[in-house]
């Protein structure tokens, strides 16, 4: 019975920092309807940054989001802008190859710049945990499930509340209305980008602290936010927090039960079976072109 | 469907059979390393082919067909290794019987349910496939994919064995082709692109899709399987990681996407071409393989979204595209 109890808190902790990485995609997915294949490595990107900055000004990982969250936002504005908004109408797999390729060319520039080596971000509370009730709680997972939560909450009140969420909502809904109620539909796509971009750099500062990462995760972290947009429902935190705490949970339970060399098999299990199923994810966001 | 005049056609199959000739006489005047680079063509030409029958003409782009090289060359080299007692020259034959109906078995299975899914979607999905068999190989002790598999030689002795698997492969990818080109050019093929125009309407006209798209994707994953085969014995030893490949998914979509999607010589000029870019132009600049790939990538979708065949078409239509926009 314990086991089982730490193994489902180990699992809503992992899950809370799925729901994070993935929240971007999700909303790319569900106001571009691009696949964004280069999601793991603005992910990755935003480890690397706070890496960075944490060493050069001696500041704790956390507290360099506001930095690492402004320079991916100015990149993802000007990578979709310039990049992907040109090959969108080329052909339905148009934009899925042009962000793969920009993802193949990030890999090796990462190498080049970080070496393909892993690396890890340690702050100084990395080896402190406390017990609530018989479980064992890491600080470090702890802090970074709570950055998650309060990440996802800011962007759910930015979609529901401002009036950037309200153009962004109207745009997912009905691009061509928005057009014709005079909204700039490109600049619109460019901030819902950068505003991902954000965020998939936020999740990777907290990915950063909880697990070693290198160069070549990237093709987890976006396959990862596939699964956790295809199990949760398209475009909204809410899908992404439900999806990502489902998949936090199937995978450290089939690790533990299972065997630790299963959860991906578990993931994609999942993956191909929800595809079939339910392809609007379990809270039923409508989106048809996937039949 | 264009009805060529018999005369072109008869010169077409003309210098087929000239540059199949050519080719097959290359091994003797080339060096080893471009007899290497030659079978690495070959096969991804090849591939790039099979993938097609689905991937182009029927519009249906899998991610995954890494998958069915690699159940293709695990079932084979397993039975293999069972009658070690096999004549030389009866391995390959069991080994292609066995590959190629174990990706039968896999694709007919899974046939049903993931060709519901379009687009994007099921080239995701078959990514997911291809990653939980090799995960499922890798892991289960008795397929020994993390171990590995040795398996035996098939080239006879006094034969140097890259020209060998050289001229197998020359004879596979003819193989393919001719079967891909029977399909284009049949009933068969024709619904295979009127699904890819538009399914819904196809259906609606009386195409079977379901069954034309089943049997397009099992042929091509038989294919490939075999294919996978070949591969398998052309390297000797196999684990997971060397034949479930990532990149071999991502490159099977870029060899007919850079030489047109859809058509018959497309994924041939684009595994050529792909093929020497990476092995001879960049042959020692190892590091930059990944970023080479992927500008590719950018460039043919910015710039060339019909890949290269595309190009000249839209060329040879209006030599004027500037004016004609």
């Amino acid at each position: 019975m314990h086991l089982v109890a730490q193994t489902l808190a180990d699992g809503l902790v992992l899950g809370g920092i799925y729901a994070l990485s993935a929240v971007g995609f999700s909303l790319i997915f569900g106001v571009l309807h691009v696949i964004n294949l280069s999601h793991g490595i603005l992910v990755l990107i935003g480890a690397y940054l706070a890496l960075m900055f944490s060493n050069a000004l001696h500041l704790d990982p956390l507290l360099t989001t506001p930095l690492v969250m402004v320079v991916l936002f100015v990149v993802g504005y000007a990578y979709q802008l310039l990049l992907i908004q040109r090959s969108v109408d080329s052909s339905h797999l148009g934009s899925m190859l042009l962000t793969f390729g920009v993802a193949l060319m990030l890999q090796n520039v990462l190498v080049w710049v970080f070496s393909p080596d892993v690396k890890s971000i340690t702050p100084s509370y990395g080896f402190a945990s406390f017990h609530v009730g018989g479980l064992t709680f890491d600080v470090v997972r702890l802090s970074a499930l709570l950055t998650s939560l309060v990440m996802l909450s800011l962007l759910a009140a930015l979609l529901k509340y401002s009036s950037l969420g309200r153009i962004i909502r109207a745009t997912a809904q009905q691009t061509l209305a928005a057009r014709l109620c005079g909204v700039n539909v490109n600049h619109v796509f460019a901030l819902t980008f950068a505003v991902s971009a954000a965020f998939a750099g936020a999740a990777g500062i907290v990915i950063g602290i909880i697990l070693p990462f290198a160069p070549a995760d990237e093709a987890f972290w976006t396959l990862n936010a596939f699964v956790v947009v295809v199990l949760g429902g398209v475009g909204s935190p809410a899908g992404a927090l439900i999806g990502g705490l489902l998949l936090g949970i199937v995978n450290t339970l089939t690790g533990q039960y299972v065997g630790p060399a299963f959860p991906n098999v578990t993931m994609f299990l999942i993956l191909v079976l929800m595809l079939l199923i339910r392809p609007n994810g379990l809270l039923g966001n409508a989106f048809s072109p996937s039949r | 469907m264009t009805r060529r005049p018999a005369l072109t056609t008869a010169a077409a199959l003309l210098i087929g059979v000239f540059c199949v000739a050519l080719l097959a006489a290359a091994p003797t005047l080339m060096p080893p390393f471009y007899v290497r680079v030659g079978q690495l063509m070959l096969y991804s030409a090849a591939l790039g082919v099979a993938w097609g029958i689905l991937g182009g003409f029927a519009g249906y782009p899998s991610f995954g067909h890494a998958a069915f090289i690699g159940v293709g060359a695990f079932a084979a080299g397993l039975t293999e290794a069972r009658y070690p007692g096999l004549k030389l020259e009866l391995r390959l034959v069991v080994g292609l019987a066995v590959g190629g109906g174990a990706c039968a078995v896999l694709s007919a299975a899974i046939a049903y349910p993931i060709l519901r899914l379009r687009g994007t979607f099921f080239a995701i999905a078959m990514l997911g496939v291809s990653h939980v068999c090799a995960e499922l190989n890798n892991n289960v002790d008795a397929l020994q994919g993390a171990l590995g598999l040795t398996l035996a030689n098939i080239a006879p002795e006094a034969w140097d064995p890259a020209t060998v698997f050289y001229e197998l492969y020359l004879a596979a990818g003819v193989i393919v082709l001719f079967i891909a080109w029977e399909i284009k050019r049949s009933k068969f093929g024709a619904g295979l692109l009127a699904i890819r125009e538009d399914e819904d309407t196809a259906r609606m006209l009386g195409v079977p899709t379901t069954r034309y798209k089943n049997a397009a994707f099992v042929i091509s994953a038989v294919l490939t399987g075999m294919l996978g085969v070949i591969y398998a014995h052309s390297l000797g030893y196999i684990t997971t990681d060397s034949v479930y490949r990532d990149d071999t998914n991502l490159n099977l979509v870029v060899f007919s996407l850079l030489g047109g999607i859809g058509t018959l010589a497309g994924p041939v000029i684009g595994a050529f071409l792909l093929v020497f870019i990476t092995q001879v132009v960049l042959g020692n600049l190892l590091d930059f393989h990944l970023f080479a790939t992927g500008l590719l990538l950018v460039v043919l979708v910015l710039a060339a979204p019909g890949g290269i065949l595309g190009l000249l078409r839209t060329m040879r239509r209006r030599p004027t595209v500037v004016a004609a926009e």
